[in-house]
Protein backbone atom coordinates (compact mmCIF):
# COMPACT_ATOMS: atom_id res chain seq x y z
CA UNK A 1 0.00 0.00 0.00
CA UNK A 2 1.52 3.60 -0.63
CA UNK A 3 2.14 5.63 2.82
CA UNK A 4 2.29 8.79 1.35
CA UNK A 5 1.02 12.59 2.46
CA UNK A 6 -1.98 12.50 0.82
CA UNK A 7 -5.50 12.62 2.49
CA UNK A 8 -6.91 8.65 1.77
CA UNK A 9 -3.28 7.29 1.25
CA UNK A 10 -5.52 3.55 0.88
CA UNK A 11 -6.98 4.86 -2.23
CA UNK A 12 -3.58 4.43 -4.03
CA UNK A 13 -1.56 1.02 -4.86
CA UNK A 14 1.59 0.55 -6.27
CA UNK A 15 2.60 -1.21 -9.25
CA UNK A 16 5.16 -3.27 -6.46
CA UNK A 17 1.48 -3.93 -4.69
CA UNK A 18 -0.38 -5.15 -7.60
CA UNK A 19 2.48 -7.63 -8.53
CA UNK A 20 2.40 -9.09 -5.35
CA UNK A 21 -1.51 -9.56 -5.83
CA UNK A 22 -2.08 -10.70 -9.01
CA UNK A 23 -3.73 -14.10 -7.77
CA UNK A 24 -4.91 -12.64 -4.64
CA UNK A 25 -8.68 -13.70 -4.80
CA UNK A 26 -10.12 -10.61 -2.80
CA UNK A 27 -8.36 -8.66 -5.73
CA UNK A 28 -9.63 -7.93 -9.18
CA UNK A 29 -7.45 -5.70 -11.67
CA UNK A 30 -8.75 -3.81 -14.01
CA UNK A 31 -7.62 -2.36 -16.67
CA UNK A 32 -9.84 1.27 -18.15
CA UNK A 33 -7.85 3.01 -21.39
CA UNK A 34 -8.71 5.60 -23.63
CA UNK A 35 -7.56 3.44 -26.93
CA UNK A 36 -9.85 0.68 -26.63
CA UNK A 37 -7.25 -1.90 -27.93
CA UNK A 38 -4.54 -1.43 -25.69
CA UNK A 39 -5.38 -4.37 -23.25
CA UNK A 40 -5.39 -6.75 -26.50
CA UNK A 41 -2.00 -5.56 -26.95
CA UNK A 42 -1.04 -6.87 -23.64
CA UNK A 43 -2.37 -6.28 -19.93
CA UNK A 44 -1.48 -6.86 -16.12
CA UNK A 45 -1.94 -10.81 -16.09
CA UNK A 46 -5.36 -11.74 -14.83
CA UNK A 47 -6.74 -8.54 -15.40
CA UNK A 48 -10.11 -7.61 -16.99
CA UNK A 49 -11.68 -4.96 -19.34
CA UNK A 50 -13.95 -2.32 -18.36
CA UNK A 51 -14.58 -0.02 -21.28
CA UNK A 52 -15.82 3.00 -20.90
CA UNK A 53 -17.91 3.75 -23.85
CA UNK A 54 -19.13 0.32 -24.40
CA UNK A 55 -19.36 -1.28 -20.87
CA UNK A 56 -19.92 1.81 -18.42
CA UNK A 57 -22.38 4.04 -20.61
CA UNK A 58 -26.34 3.22 -21.21
CA UNK A 59 -26.39 2.41 -25.43
CA UNK A 60 -29.32 4.48 -25.76
CA UNK A 61 -29.41 7.43 -23.84
CA UNK A 62 -26.72 9.59 -22.88
CA UNK A 63 -26.72 8.23 -19.07
CA UNK A 64 -24.60 5.69 -16.99
CA UNK A 65 -25.51 2.11 -16.77
CA UNK A 66 -28.52 1.17 -14.30
CA UNK A 67 -27.92 -0.65 -10.97
CA UNK A 68 -29.05 -3.69 -12.85
CA UNK A 69 -26.38 -3.37 -15.62
CA UNK A 70 -23.68 -2.59 -13.23
CA UNK A 71 -24.84 -5.90 -11.31
CA UNK A 72 -24.18 -7.81 -14.64
CA UNK A 73 -21.13 -6.16 -15.28
CA UNK A 74 -19.60 -6.56 -12.12
CA UNK A 75 -21.10 -10.37 -11.98
CA UNK A 76 -19.33 -10.77 -15.48
CA UNK A 77 -15.96 -9.31 -14.07
CA UNK A 78 -15.78 -11.90 -11.25
CA UNK A 79 -16.17 -8.74 -8.85
CA UNK A 80 -18.21 -9.13 -5.61
CA UNK A 81 -19.30 -6.61 -3.38
CA UNK A 82 -15.99 -7.17 -0.94
CA UNK A 83 -13.88 -7.40 -4.14
CA UNK A 84 -10.92 -5.02 -4.05
CA UNK A 85 -11.04 -3.31 -7.29
CA UNK A 86 -7.53 -2.41 -8.62
CA UNK A 87 -7.85 0.33 -11.79
CA UNK A 88 -5.58 0.96 -14.13
CA UNK A 89 -5.21 2.30 -17.74
CA UNK A 90 -3.63 4.72 -20.28
CA UNK A 91 -2.81 8.27 -20.10
CA UNK A 92 -1.83 9.06 -16.43
CA UNK A 93 -4.54 6.51 -15.34
CA UNK A 94 -7.28 9.41 -16.72
CA UNK A 95 -9.58 6.42 -17.78
CA UNK A 96 -9.24 4.37 -14.88
CA UNK A 97 -10.10 7.36 -12.38
CA UNK A 98 -13.21 7.88 -14.55
CA UNK A 99 -14.24 3.89 -14.17
CA UNK A 100 -13.30 4.59 -10.39
CA UNK A 101 -16.04 7.49 -10.07
CA UNK A 102 -18.40 5.47 -11.96
CA UNK A 103 -17.66 2.45 -9.40
CA UNK A 104 -18.56 4.98 -6.55
CA UNK A 105 -21.83 6.08 -8.25
CA UNK A 106 -23.04 2.32 -7.18
CA UNK A 107 -20.59 2.74 -3.94
CA UNK A 108 -18.34 0.26 -4.47
CA UNK A 109 -16.68 -0.07 -1.17
CA UNK A 110 -13.27 -1.01 -2.53
CA UNK A 111 -12.16 0.82 -5.79
CA UNK A 112 -8.38 2.16 -5.77
CA UNK A 113 -6.08 3.32 -8.09
CA UNK A 114 -2.32 1.63 -9.11
CA UNK A 115 -0.21 4.73 -9.22
CA UNK A 116 1.39 5.10 -12.54
CA UNK A 117 -1.05 2.92 -14.42
CA UNK A 118 -0.30 0.91 -17.28
CA UNK A 119 2.84 3.20 -18.60
CA UNK A 120 4.53 2.63 -15.21
CA UNK A 121 3.63 -1.00 -15.09
CA UNK A 122 5.28 -1.42 -18.94
CA UNK A 123 8.67 1.33 -18.07
CA UNK A 124 9.47 -1.28 -14.77
CA UNK A 125 9.50 -3.98 -17.17
CA UNK A 126 6.60 -6.37 -15.55
CA UNK A 127 4.73 -8.89 -17.45
CA UNK A 128 2.03 -8.21 -19.75
CA UNK A 129 -0.24 -10.60 -20.75
CA UNK A 130 -2.45 -11.77 -23.84
CA UNK A 131 -4.92 -13.84 -22.30
CA UNK A 132 -7.88 -12.62 -21.22
CA UNK A 133 -9.02 -14.04 -18.26
CA UNK A 134 -12.32 -15.74 -17.08
CA UNK A 135 -13.55 -15.71 -13.56
CA UNK A 136 -16.59 -17.15 -11.84
CA UNK A 137 -19.61 -15.49 -11.64
CA UNK A 138 -20.44 -13.27 -8.54
CA UNK A 139 -24.26 -12.89 -6.97
CA UNK A 140 -23.06 -8.59 -7.16
CA UNK A 141 -25.43 -6.66 -4.98
CA UNK A 142 -25.80 -2.92 -6.02
CA UNK A 143 -27.46 -0.35 -4.58
CA UNK A 144 -29.39 2.47 -6.92
CA UNK A 145 -26.63 4.70 -9.06
CA UNK A 146 -26.29 7.64 -7.01
CA UNK A 147 -26.53 10.96 -8.77
CA UNK A 148 -26.51 13.67 -5.79
CA UNK A 149 -23.28 12.93 -3.98
CA UNK A 150 -20.41 13.05 -6.81
CA UNK A 151 -22.26 14.00 -9.46
CA UNK A 152 -23.53 17.26 -11.26
CA UNK A 153 -25.83 18.57 -13.77
CA UNK A 154 -26.62 21.40 -15.87
CA UNK A 155 -28.55 22.63 -12.97
CA UNK A 156 -26.01 22.45 -10.16
CA UNK A 157 -23.88 24.53 -12.81
CA UNK A 158 -26.37 27.44 -13.13
CA UNK A 159 -26.81 27.24 -8.96
CA UNK A 160 -22.68 26.97 -8.62
CA UNK A 161 -22.52 29.83 -11.02
CA UNK A 162 -25.01 32.00 -9.22
CA UNK A 163 -23.56 31.52 -5.59
CA UNK A 164 -20.28 32.46 -7.03
CA UNK A 165 -18.77 28.87 -5.97
CA UNK A 166 -15.25 27.21 -7.89
CA UNK A 167 -15.73 25.50 -11.28
CA UNK A 168 -12.69 23.73 -12.30
CA UNK A 169 -12.29 23.15 -16.47
CA UNK A 170 -9.81 20.90 -16.94
CA UNK A 171 -9.14 21.18 -20.31
CA UNK A 172 -6.74 21.90 -22.40
CA UNK A 173 -5.85 26.05 -22.53
CA UNK A 174 -7.17 25.66 -25.85
CA UNK A 175 -10.33 24.50 -25.24
CA UNK A 176 -10.40 26.70 -22.38
CA UNK A 177 -9.99 29.64 -24.81
CA UNK A 178 -12.38 28.32 -27.38
CA UNK A 179 -9.64 28.27 -29.78
CA UNK A 180 -9.28 24.26 -30.44
CA UNK A 181 -12.97 24.04 -31.75
CA UNK A 182 -12.39 26.72 -34.51
CA UNK A 183 -9.15 25.14 -36.11
CA UNK A 184 -9.09 24.92 -39.55
CA UNK A 185 -9.52 20.98 -40.93
CA UNK A 186 -10.36 19.45 -37.46
CA UNK A 187 -12.68 17.64 -36.75
CA UNK A 188 -15.33 19.45 -34.68
CA UNK A 189 -15.75 18.49 -31.00
CA UNK A 190 -18.90 18.09 -30.62
CA UNK A 191 -19.95 21.56 -29.47
CA UNK A 192 -21.40 24.47 -31.29
CA UNK A 193 -19.55 27.43 -29.17
CA UNK A 194 -16.02 27.34 -27.66
CA UNK A 195 -15.30 28.39 -24.77
CA UNK A 196 -15.95 27.87 -20.82
CA UNK A 197 -17.92 28.12 -18.27
CA UNK A 198 -18.47 32.05 -16.63
CA UNK A 199 -16.02 31.45 -13.88
CA UNK A 200 -14.10 28.75 -14.45
CA UNK A 201 -10.82 27.85 -13.43
CA UNK A 202 -8.54 26.60 -15.81
CA UNK A 203 -6.66 23.69 -14.15
CA UNK A 204 -5.84 21.36 -16.65
CA UNK A 205 -6.19 17.67 -15.65
CA UNK A 206 -3.09 15.96 -16.22
CA UNK A 207 -1.30 18.95 -14.64
CA UNK A 208 -1.79 16.74 -11.09
CA UNK A 209 0.66 13.77 -13.09
CA UNK A 210 3.93 13.46 -13.21
CA UNK A 211 6.14 12.48 -16.15
CA UNK A 212 5.98 8.83 -15.31
CA UNK A 213 1.71 8.74 -14.76
CA UNK A 214 2.25 9.01 -11.51
CA UNK A 215 0.33 11.64 -9.21
CA UNK A 216 2.29 14.67 -7.76
CA UNK A 217 2.80 14.66 -4.30
CA UNK A 218 0.36 16.69 -2.21
CA UNK A 219 2.27 20.11 -1.76
CA UNK A 220 2.61 20.04 -5.61
CA UNK A 221 -1.38 19.06 -5.58
CA UNK A 222 -1.90 21.82 -3.13
CA UNK A 223 0.04 24.77 -5.28
CA UNK A 224 -1.95 24.04 -8.42
CA UNK A 225 -5.50 24.33 -7.11
CA UNK A 226 -5.71 26.64 -4.25
CA UNK A 227 -4.12 29.25 -5.45
CA UNK A 228 -6.81 29.61 -8.27
CA UNK A 229 -9.20 29.58 -5.28
CA UNK A 230 -10.03 26.04 -5.36
CA UNK A 231 -10.09 25.39 -1.80
CA UNK A 232 -11.48 22.44 0.61
CA UNK A 233 -13.82 24.23 2.42
CA UNK A 234 -15.87 25.40 -0.88
CA UNK A 235 -18.08 23.07 -2.83
CA UNK A 236 -16.55 22.37 -6.37
CA UNK A 237 -17.78 21.08 -9.71
CA UNK A 238 -15.06 20.11 -12.27
CA UNK A 239 -15.85 19.78 -16.34
CA UNK A 240 -14.14 18.80 -19.40
CA UNK A 241 -15.61 17.57 -22.29
CA UNK A 242 -17.73 14.46 -21.32
CA UNK A 243 -16.98 14.23 -18.08
CA UNK A 244 -13.69 11.44 -18.42
CA UNK A 245 -10.64 14.21 -17.54
CA UNK A 246 -12.80 15.86 -14.77
CA UNK A 247 -12.99 12.22 -13.03
CA UNK A 248 -9.23 12.70 -12.62
CA UNK A 249 -9.63 15.52 -11.16
CA UNK A 250 -12.17 14.54 -9.36
CA UNK A 251 -10.16 11.84 -7.72
CA UNK A 252 -7.13 13.87 -7.20
CA UNK A 253 -9.39 17.04 -5.06
CA UNK A 254 -11.41 14.01 -3.35
CA UNK A 255 -9.17 11.44 -2.02
CA UNK A 256 -5.62 12.86 -2.80
CA UNK A 257 -6.41 16.22 -1.41
CA UNK A 258 -9.11 15.14 0.95
CA UNK A 259 -12.21 17.68 -0.14
CA UNK A 260 -14.84 17.17 1.10
CA UNK A 261 -17.07 18.06 -1.67
CA UNK A 262 -16.20 17.91 -5.46
CA UNK A 263 -19.14 16.57 -7.65
CA UNK A 264 -17.86 15.76 -11.68
CA UNK A 265 -19.98 17.34 -14.44
CA UNK A 266 -20.10 14.54 -16.79
CA UNK A 267 -22.20 16.40 -19.03
CA UNK A 268 -19.36 18.79 -19.42
CA UNK A 269 -18.64 21.13 -22.19
CA UNK A 270 -20.52 18.63 -24.98
CA UNK A 271 -23.82 19.67 -23.02
CA UNK A 272 -22.78 23.29 -21.71
CA UNK A 273 -21.69 24.28 -25.38
CA UNK A 274 -24.40 23.36 -27.52
CA UNK A 275 -27.01 24.25 -24.64
CA UNK A 276 -29.27 26.93 -25.65
CA UNK A 277 -29.02 30.58 -23.84
CA UNK A 278 -26.01 29.17 -21.60
CA UNK A 279 -24.06 31.83 -20.87
CA UNK A 280 -20.46 31.27 -22.48
CA UNK A 281 -17.09 32.98 -21.40
CA UNK A 282 -13.90 32.95 -23.91
CA UNK B 1 -13.97 -12.94 -39.22
CA UNK B 2 -14.79 -12.98 -35.60
CA UNK B 3 -14.05 -10.60 -33.34
CA UNK B 4 -10.92 -11.85 -32.47
CA UNK B 5 -9.53 -12.29 -35.74
CA UNK B 6 -10.51 -8.49 -36.09
CA UNK B 7 -8.79 -7.54 -33.30
CA UNK B 8 -5.51 -9.23 -34.40
CA UNK B 9 -5.72 -7.64 -37.67
CA UNK B 10 -5.85 -4.40 -36.39
CA UNK B 11 -3.00 -5.12 -34.04
CA UNK B 12 -0.66 -6.47 -36.89
CA UNK B 13 -1.10 -3.24 -38.64
CA UNK B 14 -0.21 -1.52 -35.39
CA UNK B 15 2.54 -3.60 -34.78
CA UNK B 16 3.68 -3.85 -38.56
CA UNK B 17 2.32 -0.25 -40.02
CA UNK B 18 2.40 -0.40 -43.89
CA UNK B 19 3.52 3.09 -45.47
CA UNK B 20 5.37 4.89 -42.03
CA UNK B 21 7.70 7.41 -42.85
CA UNK B 22 7.92 10.06 -45.13
CA UNK B 23 8.25 11.74 -48.53
CA UNK B 24 10.69 14.10 -49.84
CA UNK B 25 8.99 16.87 -52.16
CA UNK B 26 5.65 15.63 -51.62
CA UNK B 27 2.58 17.11 -53.77
CA UNK B 28 0.20 16.78 -50.76
CA UNK B 29 1.63 16.82 -47.68
CA UNK B 30 -2.02 17.00 -44.82
CA UNK B 31 -2.59 16.75 -41.60
CA UNK B 32 -4.98 15.74 -39.02
CA UNK B 33 -5.79 15.46 -35.59
CA UNK B 34 -8.62 14.54 -33.06
CA UNK B 35 -7.89 16.96 -30.45
CA UNK B 36 -9.28 15.37 -27.59
CA UNK B 37 -7.38 12.26 -27.42
CA UNK B 38 -4.42 13.62 -28.77
CA UNK B 39 -3.92 11.21 -32.59
CA UNK B 40 -2.00 13.43 -35.06
CA UNK B 41 -1.47 11.98 -38.26
CA UNK B 42 0.34 13.91 -41.29
CA UNK B 43 0.01 12.08 -45.20
CA UNK B 44 2.94 12.80 -47.49
CA UNK B 45 1.55 11.89 -50.86
CA UNK B 46 3.40 11.54 -54.38
CA UNK B 47 1.11 12.02 -57.78
CA UNK B 48 2.12 12.32 -61.50
CA UNK B 49 0.88 14.60 -64.24
CA UNK B 50 -2.51 13.16 -64.54
CA UNK B 51 -3.12 13.46 -60.52
CA UNK B 52 -2.80 9.66 -59.57
CA UNK B 53 -1.22 8.54 -56.68
CA UNK B 54 2.77 6.98 -56.95
CA UNK B 55 3.42 6.76 -53.47
CA UNK B 56 1.94 7.87 -49.98
CA UNK B 57 3.76 7.41 -46.50
CA UNK B 58 1.95 8.51 -43.43
CA UNK B 59 3.17 9.78 -39.57
CA UNK B 60 1.71 10.38 -36.53
CA UNK B 61 1.19 8.95 -33.23
CA UNK B 62 -2.49 8.20 -31.66
CA UNK B 63 -4.53 5.21 -30.64
CA UNK B 64 -3.85 1.50 -31.91
CA UNK B 65 -7.26 2.44 -34.00
CA UNK B 66 -6.28 5.52 -35.57
CA UNK B 67 -2.17 3.97 -36.37
CA UNK B 68 -3.71 0.96 -37.79
CA UNK B 69 -6.59 2.85 -39.82
CA UNK B 70 -3.80 4.76 -41.49
CA UNK B 71 -1.33 2.06 -42.33
CA UNK B 72 -4.58 0.06 -43.82
CA UNK B 73 -5.43 3.08 -45.88
CA UNK B 74 -1.78 3.47 -46.95
CA UNK B 75 -2.29 0.02 -48.52
CA UNK B 76 -4.91 1.27 -50.87
CA UNK B 77 -3.84 4.65 -52.31
CA UNK B 78 -1.62 4.32 -55.54
CA UNK B 79 -2.69 4.43 -58.53
CA UNK B 80 -5.71 6.23 -57.33
CA UNK B 81 -6.59 9.57 -58.64
CA UNK B 82 -8.07 12.59 -56.56
CA UNK B 83 -11.76 11.57 -57.31
CA UNK B 84 -10.68 7.72 -56.28
CA UNK B 85 -10.09 9.61 -52.87
CA UNK B 86 -13.11 11.68 -52.69
CA UNK B 87 -15.11 8.17 -53.49
CA UNK B 88 -13.45 6.39 -50.82
CA UNK B 89 -16.17 4.86 -48.43
CA UNK B 90 -15.55 5.39 -44.92
CA UNK B 91 -18.19 2.43 -44.71
CA UNK B 92 -15.75 -0.24 -46.37
CA UNK B 93 -13.09 1.08 -43.93
CA UNK B 94 -14.90 0.78 -41.18
CA UNK B 95 -16.10 -2.71 -41.81
CA UNK B 96 -12.86 -3.95 -43.12
CA UNK B 97 -11.43 -3.37 -39.56
CA UNK B 98 -14.72 -4.90 -37.76
CA UNK B 99 -17.39 -2.25 -36.87
CA UNK B 100 -18.00 -4.07 -33.85
CA UNK B 101 -14.36 -3.74 -32.74
CA UNK B 102 -13.80 -0.02 -33.74
CA UNK B 103 -17.73 1.56 -33.81
CA UNK B 104 -16.88 3.14 -30.38
CA UNK B 105 -13.61 5.16 -32.16
CA UNK B 106 -14.98 5.98 -35.60
CA UNK B 107 -13.16 9.49 -35.14
CA UNK B 108 -10.08 7.48 -35.07
CA UNK B 109 -10.82 4.85 -37.67
CA UNK B 110 -11.63 7.62 -40.20
CA UNK B 111 -9.12 10.46 -38.75
CA UNK B 112 -6.43 9.81 -42.14
CA UNK B 113 -9.19 9.08 -44.26
CA UNK B 114 -10.74 11.89 -43.49
CA UNK B 115 -7.82 14.23 -43.56
CA UNK B 116 -6.60 12.89 -47.26
CA UNK B 117 -10.08 13.53 -48.41
CA UNK B 118 -9.78 17.15 -47.06
CA UNK B 119 -6.34 17.27 -48.96
CA UNK B 120 -7.31 15.87 -52.15
CA UNK B 121 -10.37 17.83 -52.37
CA UNK B 122 -8.37 21.28 -51.42
CA UNK B 123 -5.93 20.47 -54.10
CA UNK B 124 -7.03 21.05 -57.45
CA UNK B 125 -7.32 25.04 -56.27
CA UNK B 126 -4.01 25.32 -55.26
CA UNK B 127 -2.58 23.36 -58.32
CA UNK B 128 -4.37 25.83 -60.71
CA UNK B 129 -2.08 28.62 -58.85
CA UNK B 130 1.08 26.53 -59.13
CA UNK B 131 1.60 25.59 -55.92
CA UNK B 132 1.66 22.22 -54.17
CA UNK B 133 -0.51 21.51 -51.16
CA UNK B 134 1.46 21.71 -48.34
CA UNK B 135 0.28 22.13 -44.82
CA UNK B 136 1.91 23.13 -41.66
CA UNK B 137 2.58 20.39 -39.59
CA UNK B 138 0.74 20.36 -36.40
CA UNK B 139 2.65 19.77 -33.11
CA UNK B 140 1.44 16.89 -31.12
CA UNK B 141 1.49 18.54 -27.90
CA UNK B 142 -0.97 21.34 -29.17
CA UNK B 143 -3.54 18.20 -29.75
CA UNK B 144 -2.98 16.48 -26.86
CA UNK B 145 -5.31 17.08 -23.40
CA UNK B 146 -2.58 18.99 -21.27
Amino acid sequence: MSTNGYAHPEMLVETDWVAEHLKDPKVRIVESDEDVLLYEVGHVPGAVKIDWHTDLQDPLKRDYIDRERFEQLMSKAGIANDTKVVFYGDKNNWWACYALWVFKLFAHKDAVIMNGGRQKWIDEGRELSKDTPSYAPTQYRAQERDDKTIRAFREDVREHISSGLPLVDVRSPQEYSGELLHMPGYPQEGALRGGHIPGAKNIPWARAARENGTFKSPEELTQLYQPQGVTPDKDIIAYCRIGERSSHSWFVLTYLLGYPNVKNYDGSWTEWGNLVGAPIEK
Amino acid sequence: MDRQEYIEFILDHYHNPRGKGKLDDPDLLVNGGNPGCGDVVTLYVKLDDNDRITDARFDGEGCTISMAASSLLMEKLVGKTLPDIDAMDYAELVDEMGREVVQSRLRCATLAMDTLKAGAREYPSRKATGQKLIQPMVLAHTLKTD
